[in-house]
C-alpha cells in the first residue's frame, strides 16, 4: 500500500505537468455570462488586447463607454509587450474562458485562427478602411479584424543629441549611419540602445529589414515556403547583416540583457541616440520625458539613399470578434463605436496616439506627436516597405530572435546565422 | 492485509465502505483532473492538432518520430534539463541539509532564521524570476560598477553558462529551504540516547554525522530528493520569468520546449507527444530513485 501511493505521488507529480499544457478543448462556455453579478440585464464584453502602450487609455475609455451604453460591461484585460500574447490567448481558450473581442495580426495569424472569427465584411466602418490595412484581415474577399491602427517603425533618434554631435543631415544611408555613430561616440553618448533581450525586437522588427528589402517580399516567402528560395546566398541578408553589425558595435553594453523598458529608459533619458523602434513608443517616452526633441530614422542597409530612405509601415495588429461569443451583436456595436463615434474617434487619435487606418479619422501632428507624424509623412510621401513578420511561420519570431541572439553573443558567424535561419524556417512552415 | 481473509463476511464489506468513502473523492478527482487529461494528451499526440481548430487528422507516430529523428531543440533542452537537475538536486539537497543541520543546534536566532531560509519558498517561482531578473541585471551590474567585483561584472543573463548558472542560483535558493523544513523535522526524530551513547563511546562529529545520523534520517532524503528531482525536472515558471529560455534559446528547459511547441509554434500534437515522452522518463528516474533510497533506509 505504501509503495502505492509513492507510485501515486510520482504520477501526480510528473502529469501534474502534462496537465498544465493541456486544456480540456470542449470548455464550456456557459460560465461566460453568468459571472456578470450585478443585475441580470448587465452584458459583459470580454476584450483580451496586446498593446500595453494603451492599457491606462483603455480603462478610460471603458468608463466613458460603460457611461453611455448601460447594460454593457467592458472587461478588459492586457497581455503584451515583453510577454508573449498568441500563447496567452490559446491558453485563453483552451481554458473556456474566451474573450468576445481579442486580436490578431492578420495574415498567417489569421489562417490560424480563421475557424474562430465572425466575418465583419458587412461593418459600416468596411467602407472607411484605408487599403493597405484591409490586406492582412481579408480571406476570399472578405474582412476578418478591425485594423487598429498603422504603425512604423525605424531608428528612433534624439534630435537634440544629433545636433549636439554635429550631425546636421540626417543618415539615410549605411556609411552616413556609421558616421553619426562615429560622431554620438565622440561626444560620450551611446549611439544605440539595443533592446536585444526581447524577441519581437528581433525576431520580428530587426529581421523584417531582410525580408522587406527583398525586390518582392510575398514571392521571396513563398520561394521561402517552396524550397525554391534561401537564406543563405540571399544578397540582401548578406548587406543587413552589417546593419546589425553596426547597431552592435556601435550599441550599449549587454544588449541581450536590455529588455524593452531598459531600451526606452536609456534613450528617453539621453543616454544612447538611437534606438530600433516605432512610433508606439512615443506615450512611453512622454512619460518619461516629455520634452524629448524626437523624429524617426531610416534603417538603411548600404549606401543606395533612395532604396533606403524608407521606414516600414504596417498594420501590427486587428480587433477580431469571436464567432463563438455570446454577445456578438455586443461587440460589433463596440468595434463599430471605436471607429466612428467622436468618443471613439478622439481615444484613437489622441489618446491612443494611434496613426489611424481610417479614412474618417483625422490626427494632426500634434495628436500623433513627433514620432506618428514622421511616419505619416513618410507612408505619404510612397517611402514606406511593408511588414512581413506576420507572414511568418508560427513560431518564427522566437525561432529567429533566437538565432540573432546567437549571432549577437558572437556564438555563431555570419553563414552560421543563415543556415539557422533556413533551418528554422524548413522546420516550421507548415506542409 | 493477510489477517483480513480469514475474517467475516461483513468485516469485508465495512472495509470496502470505508475505502469507498475515504479513498474515492481522491480517486474521483484524481480521474477527472489528471487520468482524463492524460489520457486526452495521448490521443492529441497522435494528431497533427494546432491547438485552436476543431479538427485534428490522426497521423499515427509521426510525432514521435519527428522528435526522435529531426527535432535538436528537443535533445538540447533535455541535455540542459539534465544538467540543471542533476545540479539543482545535489546543491539544493546539500544545502537544505546542511541549514537544517545547524538550525537544529540550539541556536538563539533559530526560528528566525528558519522562517528566513523557508520564505523564498513562499513567493512564487513567477514573481521570483522578476525579481531575481531585476536583481541579476540592475543590482549585480550597480554592485559591480561600485565595486569593481568581477563577478558582479558578469553579464549574468546574457551568456550560455551564466544565465545556466542564474537558474541553478535562484532555484537552490528558492528550494532549500522547504527541503530544510523535511529535513529539520526528521533531524529532530532521531533518538537522543543514540547520540548520547555514541558520544559516550567517543565518536567524533563527524563520525556521528556520517554513521549514526544520516542513515536514520534517509526516509527525509527519499522524499527530498524525489521532490528536488521532479521540481528540477519540470522547472517552467522560473525559466520563463527569469530567462524566458533566452539567451538564443539556450536555457529552454523541456517543459518550455513543450510549452513552446504546443502554444507558440501551434503544434499542439507534436508538444503533447514531447509530454508523454517526457512524462516515461520522469516517472522511470523518479520511481528508480525512490526505490534505491528505500532500500538505504534503516531503523534505530
Amino acid at each position: 500500500m505504501k509503495r502505492n501511493i509513492k507510485l501515486t505521488l510520482v504520477m501526480t507529480l510528473a502529469l501534474s505537468m502534462i496537465l498544465s499544457a493541456c486544456g480540456s478543448k470542449e470548455a464550456d462556455n456557459k460560465g461566460n455570462n453568468a459571472e456578470s453579478g450585478g443585475t441580470a440585464a448587465t452584458k459583459t464584453i470580454k476584450i483580451f488586447q496586446f498593446k500595453v502602450e494603451i492599457a491606462e487609455a483603455l480603462n478610460r475609455l471603458k468608463a466613458e463607454y460603460e457611461s453611455t451604453h448601460p447594460g454593457i460591461k467592458l472587461d478588459i484585460q492586457t497581455v503584451g509587450g515583453g510577454a508573449d500574447y498568441g500563447a496567452a490567448l490559446k491558453a485563453k481558450f483552451a481554458s473556456g474562458e474566451e474573450p468576445d473581442i481579442f486580436n490578431n495580426g492578420g495574415y498567417r495569424d489569421l489562417g490560424t485562427w480563421f475557424d474562430k472569427l465572425e466575418d465583419l465584411s458587412d461593418q459600416p466602418w468596411v467602407a472607411d478602411t484605408v487599403d493597405v490595412a484591409k490586406e492582412p484581415m481579408t480571406k476570399d474577399g472578405k474582412i476578418y479584424g478591425q485594423p487598429m491602427n498603422l504603425e512604423g517603425y525605424g531608428f528612433v533618434y534624439n534630435k537634440d543629441l544629433f545636433a549636439k554631435a554635429g550631425i546636421t543631415e540626417t543618415p539615410t544611408t549605411l556609411a552616413q549611419l556609421e558616421e553619426a555613430a562615429k560622431k554620438l561616440q565622440a561626444i560620450g553618448v551611446t549611439p544605440f540602445a539595443n533592446g536585444y533581450q526581447e524577441l519581437w525586437v528581433l525576431g520580428n522588427h530587426t529581421i523584417n529589414v531582410a525580408f522587406a528589402h527583398q525586390k518582392d517580399p510575398d514571392a521571396f516567402i513563398k520561394g521561402l515556403n517552396e524550397g525554391t528560395e534561401k537564406i543563405p546566398g540571399n544578397a540582401t541578408f548578406d548587406e543587413w547583416t552589417k546593419l546589425v553589425d553596426l547597431t552592435l558595435k556601435y550599441g550599449n553594453k549587454n544588449p541581450l540583457t536590455t529588455d524593452y523598458n531598459t531600451e526606452m529608459t536609456l534613450f528617453a533619458n539621453g543616454e544612447a541616440a538611437m534606438t530600433q523602434q516605432g512610433n508606439w513608443t512615443q506615450v512611453q517616452i512622454d512619460g518619461i520625458n516629455p520634452d524629448l526633441n524626437i523624429g524617426i530614422l531610416p534603417m538603411p542597409i548600404n549606401d543606395n539613399a533612395e532604396d533606403n530612405d524608407k521606414l516600414y509601415v504596417g498594420v501590427p495588429n486587428n480587433w477580431v470578434v469571436n464567432k463563438n461569443s455570446k454577445v456578438k451583436p455586443e461587440a460589433k456595436e463596440f468595434l463599430n463605436w471605436l471607429v466612428t463615434s467622436d468618443i471613439g474617434k478622439k481615444y484613437i487619435a489622441k489618446d491612443f496616439k494611434f496613426i489611424p487606418a481610417f479614412k474618417s479619422i483625422e490626427a494632426t501632428s500634434e495628436d500623433l506627436g513627433d514620432l506618428g507624424a514622421e511616419v505619416v509623412k513618410y507612408s505619404q510621401e510612397g517611402k514606406a516597405l511593408s511588414w512581413n513578420f506576420n507572414k511568418f511561420p508560427d513560431g518564427g519570431m522566437n525561432e529567429f530572435g533566437n538565432q540573432i541572439q546567437a549571432y549577437v553573443a558572437g556564438k555563431s558567424d555570419k553563414n552560421a546565422l543563415f543556415d539557422g535561419l533556413q533551418k528554422a524556417w524548413d522546420s516550421l512552415k507548415t506542409k | 492485509m493477510r489477517k483480513g481473509e480469514n475474517g467475516m463476511n461483513h468485516k469485508k464489506t465495512s472495509r470496502l465502505t470505508q475505502q469507498v468513502v475515504f479513498v474515492g473523492p481522491a480517486i474521483l478527482f484524481f480521474i477527472l483532473i489528471i487520468a482524463i487529461p492524460f489520457v486526452l494528451g495521448l490521443y492529441y499526440s497522435f494528431t497533427d492538432w494546432d491547438g485552436i481548430s476543431g479538427k485534428a487528422t490522426g497521423v499515427g507516430f509521426d510525432n514521435y518520430k519527428q522528435i526522435f529523428m529531426h527535432d535538436s531543440s528537443f535533445r538540447d533542452s533535455f541535455w540542459f534539463t539534465a544538467k540543471f537537475t542533476i545540479l539543482g538536486v545535489v546543491i539544493t539537497n546539500v544545502a537544505g541539509f546542511f541549514l537544517a543541520y545547524l538550525l537544529t543546534k540550539p541556536l538563539k536566532t533559530r526560528n528566525f532564521l528558519r522562517t528566513v531560509f523557508f520564505m523564498p519558498n513562499v513567493i512564487g517561482g513567477l514573481l521570483l524570476g522578476f525579481i531575481w531578473q531585476f536583481i541579476f541585471v540592475k543590482g549585480f551590474s550597480a554592485l559591480g560598477s561600485a565595486t569593481g567585483i568581477s563577478f558582479f561584472n558578469l553579464p549574468w543573463l546574457g551568456t550560455e553558462n551564466t544565465a545556466f548558472w542564474a537558474l541553478v542560483i535562484v532555484f537552490v535558493w528558492q528550494t532549500a529551504g522547504y527541503l530544510m523544513v523535511i529535513y529539520i523535522s526528521s533531524l529532530n526524530n532521531v533518538p537522543k540516547d543514540i547520540l548520547e551513547a555514541a558520544e559516550i563511546d567517543g565518536a567524533s562529529r563527524f563520525q556521528v554525522l556520517r554513521s549514526i545520523i544520516i542513515p536514520l534520517i534517509m526516509p527525509a532524503a527519499t522524499v527530498c530528493l524525489f521532490l528536488a528531482i521532479s521540481w528540477s525536472f519540470k522547472m517552467f515558471d522560473l525559466n520563463l520569468s527569469l530567462t524566458k529560455g533566452g539567451p538564443f534559446g539556450s536555457t529552454e528547459s523541456v517543459a518550455m520546449n513543450i510549452y513552446n511547441e504546443a502554444f507558440s509554434k501551434n503544434r499542439y500534437g507534436l508538444g503533447t507527444a514531447k509530454a508523454i515522452i517526457f512524462f516515461v522518463i520522469v516517472a522511470v528516474i523518479t520511481s528508480l530513485q525512490v526505490k534505491f533510497t528505500k532500500s538505504k533506509e534503516v531503523e534505530a
